[in-house]
């Protein structure tokens, strides 16, 4: 076996990985090869060293940036609990269908018919309202004439009898 | 509490991946950030602390992209290692300092990926089951990467020692 070969079951070697077969080529190369045998003894090293590596304590100052993380986290939590209060659902179920009509209207292809037809509607109204103002002036101006006429008529009544020259 | 339980584990994930001590503080306090807003998305099936490791892992990968701190030299092995050591595992004193210190340096070499598993494995001393699980890899991929990781420190230790 290349010694680049043997350089990626030096690993495996280290734990116990290799077939039989494969373990004895590791080790009939490792016997003639210096180079690889000291590459398997820098990486024995290496695993030592790494696996000696102490777990280092926290700083009281990290400990307590990490222990105030929670509170500061609901202190700008916005509590919205209030709003599943069963007072309020008749109000949250005629809002929601409110903003469905508005929706419903703000996403319709045929906005441009609903707006016509709401301005038909609009003016239709309008033009009943005029009229009813019309026929409510004429009925004024109608009490108006009236009043003239009685008044008129009860100048010309004589209650005494008298003439009157 | 979730700080107590696993600050000590990711800060030092984080320290051994960035190899700078401010740095990992302040990746510490962002990834428990992260934690504490994405609790509500963890899966009760699932391993919690497979799934915390996940999100350290993805947070301090994705920062090494952005800001490319590997540029900046690791912090000195001594300058908290050594005290560490000396205090918790004088048994282990037979290890050699100097081979610590250029390991401890060539860390900065290795890939991001390549990196973050070699600290789960042979650090942590991590299985390469939980490994795959928490990288989300192959089985496969996980122990490739495992070689290359050791290979190329071996290679680095065996120049700095040759010269």
């Amino acid at each position: 076996m290349k010694c680049e070969r043997i350089e990626e079951l030096l690993s495996p070697y280290l734990e116990d990985e290799l077939d039989p077969e494969e373990r004895r080529a590791v080790e009939s190369h490792l016997r003639t090869c210096q180079s690889c045998a000291a590459l398997l003894s820098f990486m024995k090293k290496t695993k030592e060293s790494l696996a000696s590596f102490p777990e280092l304590e926290l700083s009281d100052g990290l400990l307590d940036r990490l222990y105030i993380i929670p509170e500061k986290k609901r202190r700008f939590q916005i509590n919205l609990d209030f709003l599943l209060q069963p007072a309020l659902q008749p109000i949250l179920a005629a809002a929601t269908i409110l903003m469905m009509m508005i929706s419903f209207y703000l996403f319709n292809p045929n906005r441009q018919n609903i707006n016509n037809s709401v301005n038909r509607q609009v003016h239709l109204g309008y033009s009943k309202i005029e009229k009813l103002y019309a026929k409510a002036e004429s009925f004024t101006d109608n009490l108006g004439a009236y009043k003239d006429n009685v008044l008129v008529s009860l100048k010309k009544i004589n209650p005494f009898g008298e003439n009157e020259d | 509490m979730l700080v107590n339980a696993y600050s000590k584990r990711i800060f030092n994930m984080a320290y051994q991946f960035t190899g700078a001590y401010e740095e990992a503080e302040d990746m510490t306090q962002e990834i428990f950030m992260k934690l504490y807003n994405s609790l509500e998305k963890y899966d009760f099936g699932k391993n919690f602390s497979a799934w915390l490791l996940t999100l350290a892992k993805n947070h301090l990968i994705d920062q090494y992209r952005k800001t490319k701190w590997e540029k900046k030299s690791r912090d000195d092995f001594n300058e908290h290692y050594l005290s560490a050591e000396a205090s918790d595992r004088p048994e282990e004193g037979a290890i050699r300092e100097e081979s610590k210190k250029m390991i401890w340096e060539g860390l900065r070499k290795l890939s991001s990926e390549v990196r973050m598993t070699m600290i789960l494995r042979d650090i942590q001393g991590k299985s390469y089951q939980e490994i795959a699980e928490i990288m989300s890899l192959p089985l496969g991929t996980v122990k490739s990467r495992v070689n290359r990781g050791r290979l190329q420190l071996a290679k680095i230790l065996k120049e700095e020692k040759e010269k």
